[in-house]
């Protein structure tokens, strides 16, 4: 009877499933990869300046502070599971979790990484907003393991939180159901080479651009760390296409994009946007809501109004680098019969998603397959095991569909009881 | 009331980063007033310390508590627990100072100002405890575990399946007369006309048919869906467009023009704003792949401005395409139209290529969802604002996806935004979940921090009634405002608009507001 | 102390607000301790008069901290605390006082930046203008 639910994957699917079925008194045990819990929702930006703008991304954060302190649910950082076995009374779960070297004493005063001496530092905060907020080091750059044995942020840490003899756990626990929800990998843009990331400073994507705006509140270039006054933003980087990336639409992508920028033309007067798409998918909202507010931002110049954001219906074909050092791209018009070059400051590409897939032994020991995109299926799972899917790693979904289908799942699981 | 205090400090978090002398702090809390007993511990959250701690406060005879830990979030629930059942403290009279958060993290690098800061932050902290009263809070039975599922679609259907199966009964009340397969109770050809009472505790009116009868339940699912009979436009009155629902209907029954099927994304392009798809995209395009493949002669049009083929649709998109189905842009300001000429005829500028088509049709469907008519009187009767497109408006994303700002009442599927049948199932099955969880309680919990108004300060101008968010303030029999605890969330938003200053909320009144910040102003710092 | 610290008092509600500031402080952000942070349940329980006291009490300047609005916990209670703001501002500058000393914000929970921006914002409001100077001394 105490066999508990298994929830892989700490992002906002395994969250709420977690989260329901703890709420129901059920026992969880919650194993994430990462070094805090909140998944792809801790580097993304709130999109809202005064007013919220439904992008989901606080309903993440606030169910990982909330976690950590519910009891019945087991967190485990840093881990994965290995596999699960057929037991008699249900299954077994393998859980390896890498060391930390901090302790839960951590109150992230942040003094540690400030006197590590190794370049790029050895000891980090977690990232992005997730929770909990306790450091970890890397073993692999920490002076510590070498011959120096520097032991500079035990010397300074004010709670005795650094222990340096963590070592590699494993665990196993009696477990009833799985709930997968490994969640998603942000396309690289590297793959889409003629629009220039990564040998362009100041092409970012999506993602990014993301973690800029949350850790600063505003956009800057990469460059220099200027904010940008003329901006693209390219829809549809990696997703529906056969040849590069993904042949899927990706969902999300319109919802974030046109959100980021509503907030950075709101959030700064003096920056202009180009919006360059296929389609305009926007959830949740009439599709003519964000072409009625682009329609509406203007500038005065010269006592005539000018448009701040162009909506422009078009896949640029190439970014290069200008004279000027600015990036022009080159664009043709809808109907392919003119051939234009535009020069930016900033162009942030809207990556798409691929699913992340599960760890071969652990798709192994729950007979899991993978369709022709890559999402995770499970229709047959051996032995009876029930598993459940959730979130990105099933089929591309927004933080809000995804929310909604942990809390429906989740209450199933819960009905049907920790012994299955 | 003795008023007397007990401080802890958690000597670990609280030290930290050696920012704060601790031994001062303890010093300066000793010589403020009320102060009973301040002590600092190591771990506060440990079991022995909790039961020294207790201990201390029972041998002090304190009768209210501030504990300074790392961050509200890490005192032990325990630590609580110890204090309201052993000493028997009032659970109003503990509360929690972040010196961490606060002070001693984001002021590291000056721990002299962090000091003094600390102290004043110390004693504004304990002149407000010292202000504080005990408060109980009340509980009720919840008199039913009916669940009232509004709307017999896709959703309200999931809902009431999902609710059973958690063991709740189900009242599901739908307008129409139309068959439904459903557990629970179905009542047809039924309307909501207004709600009373709370969360746990509502009372219904109904009226089925002629008869008006209430009906208590301990939860509410709106699934009000779409509105699907009354849809008007120039391509309804020109060309009997139909809704696209009643397209999938005529395939299920095998009924599938020859002269071609045109599905159009409203009936309405000219539309300022045109309020529907999202997710009905994912139905158009399957019912026009499953025309081409029983039909493989019958031409088949999707006219659009967006082609919101989201996620995995683009596939089945890509696979319509492949099949022959005909994809064509139109712009806003050249919308499709039936040809003057000819009536059977739709014409449409294609706005890639810029040909002008004149589509010959069998049936004309439209892929969008009309908000429900029927939620203006769900709104009025349940008191849930409504959106400007005509949906009913959930509350704040902190309460999730699919609850409204009424606690006890969710709404899922078409009722908020259009959307597919499969998201709306979605929509309703979590709907059902939740609605579930909520009422297996069978306890309503309320009163506590909550607003209580001063009957001779009242001179009854209603701001209250008008401002309160959850409705708790009503003018009662006396003529005067009070408040119903039942519903009062504690927000105090009453008591700040209150232009006779009648109200007061429990434990942030104003004279307890504005002491603790004229003694925190005071500290020099 | 060679130069005077300015006072600012921070009305912070216990849902998002809250939050913003312990993200803050625990992503490893320094900000001026100036700052005075009174906690209320809600912004909509902010009165007029609890600003109009702090300043009267000593204070340079008061912010008010809410939710972002349409995602308030208790639906439009950082509306509401936006209209007590707008309202006293309005009556500062009618008496003669700086409308800047008092602001409302709004943030998210996962806002880690939001909050030093607004206290140096505030700091620097309270720092430019000084303490209030009693009415007879003003023209």
């Amino acid at each position: 009877m105490n066999n508990k639910v298994l929830v892989i994957g700490g992002g906002p699917a395994g969250l709420t499933a977690a989260q329901t079925l703890a709420s129901d008194n059920e026992e969880v045990v919650l194993v994430e990869r990462g070094d805090t819990l909140g998944g792809m929702a801790r580097e993304l930006t709130c999109k809202g300046i005064s007013e919220c703008r439904n992008c989901g991304v606080c309903f993440a954060i606030d169910r990982a502070a909330e976690i950590i302190r519910m009891p019945g649910v087991e967190v485990m950082l840093r881990s994965e599971v290995v596999s699960i076995d057929k037991k008699e009374d249900g299954f077994r779960a393998k859980i390896r979790s890498s060391p930390r070297y901090v302790t839960k004493s951590c109150i992230g005063c942040d003094k540690c990484s400030q006197v590590c001496p190794v370049d790029g530092k050895a000891i980090f905060a977690p990232c992005g907003s997730g929770h909990p907020r306790t450091h970890w080091i890397e073993r692999g750059k920490c002076l510590h393991f070498r011959k120096q044995k520097c032991e500079k942020c035990a010397e300074v840490c004010p709670t005795n939180a650094i222990n340096y003899d963590d070592r590699v756990k494993n665990v196993s626990r009696n477990i009833s159901s799985v709930i997968l929800a490994t969640g998603l990998d942000p396309i690289d843009a590297r793959e889409i080479p003629r629009l220039g990331y990564g040998h362009i400073t100041d092409v970012v994507s999506s993602v990014d651009a993301e973690r800029i705006l949350n850790e600063k509140g505003r956009m800057v270039r990469p460059s220099d760390g200027t904010s940008p006054k003329k901006i693209a933003v390219i829809q549809c980087v990696g997703s529906r296409n056969e040849k590069t990336g993904v042949e899927y639409c990706s969902k999300f992508c319109c919802k974030y994009g046109t959100k980021i920028a509503q907030l950075i033309i709101e959030g700064d007067p003096d920056t202009d946007l180009d919006f360059y798409f296929m389609d305009l998918r926007t959830l949740y909202e009439p599709q003519d809501d964000f072409k009625k507010w682009a329609n509406d931002m203007k500038r005065k110049v010269e006592k005539k109004k000018v448009p701040r954001v162009r909506l422009i219906r078009s896949m640029p074909s190439q970014a290069f680098l200008g004279d000027d050092g600015r990036i022009w791209l080159r664009t043709s018009d809808e109907t392919d019969s003119e051939i234009t070059e535009t020069p930016y400051d900033l162009v942030i590409l809207s990556v798409g998603m691929r699913p992340r897939a599960p760890p071969d032994l652990l798709a192994r020991s729950l007979d899991l397959a993978m369709d022709g995109c890559g999402f995770v299926r499970c229709e047959n799972p051996k032995e009876g095991a029930r598993v459940i899917v959730l979130g990105a790693a099933s089929e591309p979904m927004d933080i809000e569909e995804t929310v909604t289908r942990a809390m429906a799942a989740a209450a199933d699981v819960a009905r049907k009881g920790g012994s299955a | 009331m003795k008023r007397r205090i007990q401080v802890v400090i958690c000597r670990v978090c609280s030290g930290a980063a050696n920012v704060l002398d601790v031994e001062k702090l303890l010093r300066v809390a000793n010589e403020a007033p009320y102060v009973g007993s301040a002590i600092a511990v190591n771990y506060a959250c440990n079991a022995k310390t909790i039961a020294q701690i207790v201990e201390e406060a029972k041998s002090r005879e304190v009768d209210r508590m501030l504990i300074i830990p790392c961050s509200k979030s890490d005192v032990s629930p325990a630590l609580f627990q110890a204090y309201k059942k052993k000493a028997k403290i009032n659970e109003f009279l503990m509360e929690t100072v972040d010196l961490v958060g606060e002070i001693v993290l984001p002021h590291r690098d000056n721990p002299a100002r962090a000091q003094a800061k600390a102290e004043s932050k110390l004693l504004a902290a304990i002149t407000r405890m010292a202000m504080l009263e005990p408060l109980q809070k009340s509980s009720e039975k919840m008199r039913t575990k009916n669940v009232v599922i509004i709307g017999a679609g896709v959703a309200g259907v999931e809902a009431a399946r999902q609710a059973t199966q958690a063991g709740m009964h189900t009242i599901l009340i739908e307008k129409s007369d139309k068959e439904v397969k459903a557990p629970g109770v179905v009542m047809p050809k039924t309307r909501l006309v207004s709600a009373k009472g709370h969360a746990g505790n509502f009372i219904l009116t109904i009226e089925a048919g002629e008869k008006r009868e209430t009906l208590e339940c301990a939860a509410v699912v709106i699934a009000s869906g779409g509105d699907w009979s009354d849809a008007k436009g120039p391509l309804v009155q020109a060309c009997g467009a139909k809704p696209l629902y009643r397209l999938v209907q005529e395939i299920g029954e095998g009924i599938i023009s020859r002269e071609g099927v045109v599905i159009v994304d409203t009936p309405d392009p000219k539309a300022d704003i045109t309020s529907a798809q999202d997710f009905a995209w994912e139905d158009a395009i399957q019912s026009a792949i499953e025309i081409r493949k029983k039909s493989p002669e019958t031409e088949v049009y999707l006219l659009f401005q967006e082609m919101r083929a989201l996620g995995l649709d683009e596939l089945s998109y890509r696979d319509a395409a492949d099949l022959g189905v005909r994809f064509v842009r139109y712009d806003k300001k050249r919308p499709p139209h039936a040809d003057p000429k000819d009536k059977s005829k739709i014409v449409v500028i294609d706005s890639v290529q810029g040909q002008t088509l004149s589509i010959p049709y069998g049936g004309v469907y439209y892929a969008s969802i009309a908000p429900n008519p029927d939620n203006v009187s769900i709104s009025e009767a349940l008191r849930i604002p409504m959106t400007e497109s005509g949906g009913l408006r959930r509350g704040s994303m902190q309460k999730g996806p699919i609850a409204t700002p009424r606690p006890g009442v969710l709404v899922c599927g078409s009722a908020q935004f259009p959307r597919s049948e499969n998201i709306s199932r979605l929509e309703g099955r979590a709907a059902g979940a939740l609605a579930a969880q909520l009422v297996s309680t069978g306890i309503v919990e309320f009163g506590g921090s909550v607003a209580e108004v001063t009957p001779d300060k009242c001179s009854a101008c209603l701001t209250c009634v008008r401002t309160c968010p959850f409705e708790a303030p009503f003018i009662g029999n006396a003529g005067k405002a009070e408040i119903q605890l039942q519903l009062c969330q504690g927000c105090g938003m009453c008591v700040g608009i209150c232009p006779s200053k009648a109200i007061e909320l429990h434990n942030y009144t104003d004279d307890q507001l504005s002491t603790e910040t004229a003694s925190y102003i005071g500290g020099d710092f | 102390m060679a130069e005077r610290e300015p006072k600012v008092v921070g009305y912070c509600c216990e849902k998002h607000g809250i939050e913003c500031v312990n993200l803050a402080a625990r992503s490893g952000k320094q900000y001026d301790a100036s700052i005075r942070l009174v906690r209320v349940p809600c912004t909509g329980r902010v009165d007029g008069m609890h600003i109009l006291r702090a300043l009267e009490d000593g204070a340079d300047a008061v912010f008010v901290l809410g939710c972002l609005e349409k995602n308030c916990y208790y639906d439009t209670g950082s509306i509401e605390g936006r209209k007590r703001v707008d309202y006293v501002k309005s009556m500062l500058s009618q008496v003669g006082i700086e409308p800047e000393r008092v602001e409302m914000f709004n943030a998210s929970s996962s806002m880690a930046w939001k909050f030093p921006e607004i206290v140096s914002t505030m700091t620097d409001v309270a720092k430019r203008l000084g303490p209030i100077e009693p009415r007879g001394d003003r023209q």
